[in-house]
């Protein structure tokens, strides 16, 4: 769960809560209002039964009726306090006299009754509705009354003219005696809202405390710079190919912690977010790295990311900052790189930017270094979970390219180049270039060696007359654990082994020749042959012909390349080197033999074995096993 | 409360009030615009709470000469009003609902002249 979603299940629950008690509010309030709705019934009947008494009592005009008989007053107030039930308060008939003032006619109060003609002040204008429009009201109390819940005006209307207005004031207590019907269920809401309000009081801390820590963990609290979670959460958000990125490192930033001290080195640090903010476009995001790394992010849309890079750099480094009443400058490593549009991994990019970044250091730091344009293939293949994920499912084959006799003209072995297969597409096939150095020394390089070595043992069992050679870095074997593997599998397959070479390449200088010596031996003795690949150029110099005892010595390509530019030279070296192998009983193969020209040189000079995109190129295996190559060539 | 209707009946920035009701004393005691009078000749309105105290204070005004110089009457009974001519208005309750009546033939001798939002409560007679 992440922390956005814990925020979201917070809200929401928030909101339940909410709903919940304004529901059982509501539906309490509902309750209740149709029990008084039910008493306004009631007291409506009320009114039209008293007016009906009233007026067949009259038996005529209401206030002649009244006016004349004090006695007649009299009985009818009587008449009117039977009706005085607990549910009424007041009930009373008044009339409107010729000036527009409300005069009392008759009152059901047995206590403190009002007498007859006393005027009366009502404190509402419906009164006066009601004696106009003749249609009955209920009005609710307002300031300047007491103990009254509702009056009912009831208009007594005889030949279309308003005669009274009787008035029924329903008692406070009643009301009150109403809501107490629900008052169980009520005070159970109540106790309910209680714990809902402690519930999102605690809530509301809660998230306030969640907001804080989400603060500390989104935002660096030293440079206010975003960090490395904010951007995982940016990115879930958005797509990444929609921004570039620039990747800026301070150099030596540990020597200003060093020499002016560590505050001053986080102030230094403060400030310099301040500048980059204040060269940002819109809808840019820094990201704090380690230490004093940064990567920004930029949106595609807001700036030429080469051109804000370069002004950057340039603004940045001559940027002054003073500490300790001593003004200083940095110089910036930085590399930038805009983002393919096939790019889905953020991963990918930091890592094609921190390899620049490293490019850039290692020639000697204070520079800017642009990516420069990178495929989808790589962004997309240069993703350890990809490789990862197609180790796993085992989406690897080899193909072949094959190494040719050049005396015979037949093929007499086939090198077995690794490559994995697309996941999408099977028919297309990653080449190592994309994962070889991301894997190398992980358990998932062990993984592709041992899927290498299956393949490749399955094709001999498979082909009894073919032999293939295969790759093996000089770290390999130095490597425990793919020595293990290569000997158990040697070891597995012993009556296969015999057919198949091993060809070292070496990444740096051999240290210990014993020991590699010793490693050759325990291949050979299987029956395996030993070929030194690219031999003449880098490492792989002429101190092994001394030192090791190897079957093959691999030509590197490039010196037969030079028969094209320069092939008198070439001839001589390629002479020499196949003299001494002769002498050594090595057997030599030219590499890169990629033209018709260098195959017929090769073949002048007598080399025995050639390979190269002229004699075939790196194929399914199958598919050489049809008839010689120059056969079909020709 | 009992301020704004004062200040209705009298324009001074502090009027002076006598009643002899104890409860009402304790109101006045505390207002910081009326001040509380012990001498019913000497106080600009009279409030009077109860049929004695009407019937003292009639007897005491006898013996003033000019009545526009007499203490204006104010009572908190409805019934009062019919006791004397002398008393312009009253503020009580009937039925639940505060009521104030101002007598408009009561107060022509006071030569008083109610502001334009007492003209609801002003009736000719009772």
């Amino acid at each position: 769960m992440t922390l956005k979603h814990t925020s979201n299940y917070i809200f929401i629950i928030m909101g339940l809560l909410i709903l919940l008690m304004v529901y059982l509010q509501f539906s309490i309030d509902e309750s209740t209002e149709n029990l008084k709705n039910e008493e306004i019934k009631k007291s409506k009947q009320y009114a039209e039964s008293i007016a009906k008494y009233i007026q067949a009592e009259a038996d005529g005009p209401l206030l002649l009726y009244l006016e004349k008989n004090a006695e007649h007053r009299e009985a009818l107030n009587k008449i009117l306090h039977t009706f005085l039930t607990k549910e009424f308060q007041y009930i009373f008939l008044l009339h409107k006299d010729k000036k527009g003032h409300y005069r009392f006619l008759l009152d059901g109060s047995l206590e403190d009754p009002v007498e007859y003609n006393t005027i009366f002040f009502p404190k509402s204008k419906r009164f006066n509705s009601v004696y106009s429009t003749q249609k009955t009201q209920i009005i609710k109390q307002s300031e300047g009354v007491e103990e009254i819940w509702l009056s009912l005006l009831y208009p007594i209307v005889a030949q279309g003219q308003t005669e009274a207005l009787l008035v029924i004031d329903l008692s406070e207590s009643h009301a009150e005696h109403l809501n107490s019907f629900n008052s169980p269920v009520m005070d159970m809401v109540k106790w309910i809202q209680l714990f809902l309000w402690v519930s999102l009081l605690f809530l509301a801390y809660v998230s306030y405390n969640f907001y804080k820590l989400r603060k500390s963990i989104l935002v660096d609290p030293l440079t206010s710079a975003y960090t490395k979670i904010y951007l995982q959460e940016l990115l879930e958000r958005k797509n990444v190919n929609q921004y570039n990125a620039m990747l800026i490192d301070i150099d030596e930033f540990k020597q200003i912690n060093t020499k002016y001290g560590h505050e001053s080195g986080d102030t230094v640090l403060k400030m310099f977010v301040k500048e980059m903010l204040t060269l940002l476009p819109k809808e840019s995001y820094i990201i704090r790295g380690r230490g004093s790394e940064f990567f920004v992010i930029v949106a595609k849309e807001s700036a030429d990311i080469e051109e804000l890079a370069k002004k950057f750099f340039k603004y940045l480094t001559e940027k002054r900052y003073l500490i300790d009443n001593e003004t200083i400058s940095l110089t910036l490593s930085m590399s930038a790189i805009v983002i393919p549009e096939e790019t889905d991994s953020i991963f990918n990019i930091q890592r094609s930017l921190d390899e620049k970044l490293l490019e850039v250091k290692s020639r000697g730091k204070n520079a800017l270094g642009i990516v420069g344009n990178v495929s989808g293939d790589e962004i997309k293949y240069k993703n350890l979970d990809y490789i990862k994920e197609a180790l796993e499912e085992e989406r690897l084959t080899c193909l072949y390219q094959p190494i040719f006799n050049t005396r015979t003209q037949k093929i007499t072995k086939y090198e077995a180049l690794v490559r994995l297969v697309d996941k999408e597409d099977p028919q297309k096939l990653i080449s190592p270039f994309y994962f070889l150095d991301m894997i190398k020394g992980t358990t998932q390089y062990i993984k592709m060696s041992k899927l290498v070595l299956k393949e490749v043992f399955h094709a001999l069992h498979k082909y009894p007359e073919v032999e293939i050679s295969v790759n093996l870095d000089l770290d390999d074997l130095n490597n425990a654990d793919m020595m293990k593997l290569i000997t158990k599998q040697l070891y597995r397959h012993r009556g296969l082994a015999n057919r198949v070479t091993f060809e070292i390449l070496e990444s740096q200088q051999i240290k210990d020749y014993d020991e590699v010596a010793l490693i050759f031996q325990q291949l050979k003795t299987f029956g395996s042959k030993i070929a030194i690949d690219d031999f003449g150029s880098g490492y792989a110099n002429y101190v092994y012909l001394i030192k090791l005892d190897v079957d093959i010595l691999k030509i590197d390509g490039s010196i037969i390349q030079e028969f094209l530019y320069a092939p008198e030279r070439t001839k001589i070296m390629l002479n020499s080197i196949k003299n001494l192998a002769e002498m050594y009983r090595y057997e030599v193969v030219a590499e890169f033999v990629s033209s018709k020209e260098i195959y017929d040189m090769v073949s002048q000079l007598d080399i025995a074995y050639s390979q190269g995109y002229y004699l075939g190129e790196p194929k399914l295996l199958e598919s050489y096993l049809v008839g010689s190559i120059i056969d079909k060539k020709e | 409360m009992y301020h704004q209707i004062f200040s209705a009946l009298v324009s001074k920035p502090m009027i002076h009030v006598y009643t002899n009701d104890r409860e009402y004393r304790k109101v006045f005691v505390t207002s910081k615009r009326m001040l509380l009078s012990d001498d019913s000749g000497k106080s600009d309105i009279i409030l009077i709470t109860n049929k004695s105290t009407l019937f003292q204070i009639m007897k005491e005004r006898q013996w003033a000469d000019k009545k526009d110089e007499k203490p204006i009457l104010f009572v908190t009974d409805y019934r009062l009003l019919k006791f004397s001519f002398d008393i312009v208005g009253a503020f009580y309750w009937k039925k639940g609902r505060s009521q104030l009546l101002f007598i408009k033939n009561r107060l022509d001798p006071y030569n008083i002249t109610l502001p334009d939002e007492y003209e609801d409560f002003l009736v000719d007679t009772l």
